[in-house]
């Protein structure tokens, strides 16, 4: 198998990042992302909590260089996401909250997808997707069809669909919301092992408290009307006190300002 | 866990016998026999209804080449229908200013008869296969072009989300997305349009076409032949059931990721 050679993920940096939207009845400006100041380093492994409508997902589409900003600047190392859209081909991949796999291609070809976006030969399309398919335990499932497998199976398709390029960054948008507890829990600790194990900088998009708490090594929260509230790293937590953090996260959300507890960090 | 890979397969559909339908016909072909032979007592001429062994001596004597001919000419319009309403569905998808000024014309076209079709094109057009095909064109293009279009912008968001995630290049974008989610409407639309075209041939054929299954229809109307007429419009029929019939099989192997 040919290696995609990778350099390793290039630093994120935000820097007052603004995204306005218009109202098309009202011809208003309405802000989605509010000058937004953030770091993230290579390889890091970061949640992003938020309540519905803070900007979560236009920071996303921003991120997957689907949206440009309206100010201030986004880069990726010393490219923009959206300015050198065609750079990133291969470098960034999502797992969004549904599989979004596509329903005439088989969980193989869903999985081969984005290797053949970026032009590798079939053999080693095949041969790469079949390899993670194997490692997300569908071995046994390559050509079935999406409507054939199960929400946690098309998920895991999905997710060898994100890795099978080895992304330098892995964006995933409330990936593991929609499925049940222990198989959330379970897709939720695979993700995590192998952006680990990829090297690649992730980026988790959610609104449940425990599964950022639980994922991060730092937790990002986004208040209304779209700033960021607290840079929380994780680490300086000790586990025992996860639910002192957790309540100042709460309050943080439910008053839209920085609850003073999370000062400790 | 879901069940392995070969025991998902759906087991190949054998032939089933269409009974339904067989019986159907068989009780219309009764019917049709009965009236035949009852019609002078009904008041109605004998030639008006013919008996079936008559249509079917009519049908023994029927030339292919008119069959043949008829067929390609509509396979050809139906084919170039097909591209030309393809590509200006796709350069109407990119372009929303191309599309407020094509589509006016398109439904326009759309509301046009078909006699008038015929009309305009005998009289701008000396040639038969050229006006022919015109008319073919002209009818089924439109049909192409707006069900391509509406499929093209029902492809869920969330699915062109994901592809521009990957950042595709606009062909790849179009090639592994777009197509494939619109083969099930294309697949519609080739249906829809070979029963218009095999009914808009026949007609267009009856103007100044010298062969095809329209002519053949139009010397025995002058012959007063019903029997042939009858043969003639069978062979149309079966001929449209065949081509459906192909069109049906391709889908149901094209789209077998269906659930």
């Amino acid at each position: 198998m040919t290696a995609i050679v990778k350099n390793g993920p290039p630093p994120i940096e935000v820097r007052g990042l603004r995204k306005l939207f218009w109202q098309a009845t009202t011809g208003q400006a309405v802000v989605a992302i509010d000058r937004l100041d953030l770091t993230i380093a290579p390889k890091e492994i970061i949640a992003i909590v938020g309540q519905t409508g803070c900007g979560k997902s236009t920071f996303f589409d921003m991120m997957i260089g689907l949206e440009p900003p309206t100010e201030g600047t986004l880069r990726i190392g010393d490219k923009s996401p959206h300015g050198d859209f065609d750079y990133f081909r291969g470098k960034i991949a999502t797992v969004f909250q549904q599989d979004r796999l596509l329903p005439w291609r088989s969980a193989l070809d869903n999985a081969k997808l984005p290797l053949e976006l970026i032009g590798l030969p079939e053999a080693e399309q095949r041969e790469r997707a079949m390899t993670w398919l194997k490692r997300l335990g569908l071995g046994n499932f390559i050509n079935a069809y999406p409507h054939e497998l199960s929400g946690g199976m098309r998920q895991r398709v999905a997710i060898a669909r994100a890795f099978v390029v080895q992304p330098d960054i892995l964006l995933a948008d409330e990936a593991f919301g929609h499925l049940d507890e222990v198989t959330a829990a379970e897709l939720r600790e695979t993700f995590l092992a192998l952006a680990r194990e990829c090297g690649s900088t992730a980026i988790l998009i959610t609104h449940q408290l425990e599964e950022a708490i639980g994922v991060g090594d730092r937790v990002v929260v986004f208040g209304k009307s779209a700033k960021l509230l607290a840079d929380i790293r994780v680490a300086a937590w000790p586990k025992e006190k996860y639910a002192v953090l957790r309540e100042a996260i709460q309050f943080t959300l439910q008053n839209n300002a920085a609850d003073p507890r999370l000062a400790q960090d | 866990m879901t069940a392995s890979n070969d025991e998902l397969r759906e087991p190949v559909r054998s032939f089933t016998f269409p009974r339904h339908t067989l019986v159907s016909l068989l009780v219309f072909c009764v019917f049709w026999e009965v009236l035949s032979h009852l019609a002078p007592t009904l008041g109605i001429p004998p030639f008006a209804i013919p008996s079936l062994l008559k249509i079917a001596k009519s049908i023994a004597t029927i030339t292919w080449i008119d069959i043949v001919v008829t067929l390609a000419r509509v396979i050809g319009a139906l084919i170039a229908s097909f591209v030309l309403g393809l590509a200006l569905a796709m350069a109407m998808y990119r372009s929303e200013s191309l599309e407020k000024y094509v589509y006016p014309i398109i439904r326009l076209f759309m509301a046009v008869p078909v006699v008038s079709w015929i009309l305009f094109a005998v009289l701008w057009f000396p040639g038969v296969e050229f006006r022919i095909g015109f008319v073919l064109v002209v009818v089924c293009g439109p049909v192409f072009l707006v069900d391509t279009l509406d499929a093209m912008r029902s492809v869920p968001r969330e699915l062109r989300h994901m592809m521009q995630s990957f950042r595709p290049t606009s062909l790849q974008f179009f090639i592994k997305l777009m197509l494939p989610a619109i083969v099930p409407t294309i697949f519609t639309s080739w249906k829809v349009n070979i029963s218009l075209a095999i009914r808009v041939v026949t007609i267009a054929e009856l103007v100044g076409a010298v062969t095809g299954i329209g002519h053949q229809l139009s010397v025995a109307q002058e012959l007063f032949s019903v029997a042939d007429v009858f043969a003639w419009t069978i062979v149309l029929v079966a001929l449209l059931f065949m081509m459906e019939a192909i069109v049906s099989r391709v889908e149901h192997r094209l789209l077998r990721w269906r659930a």
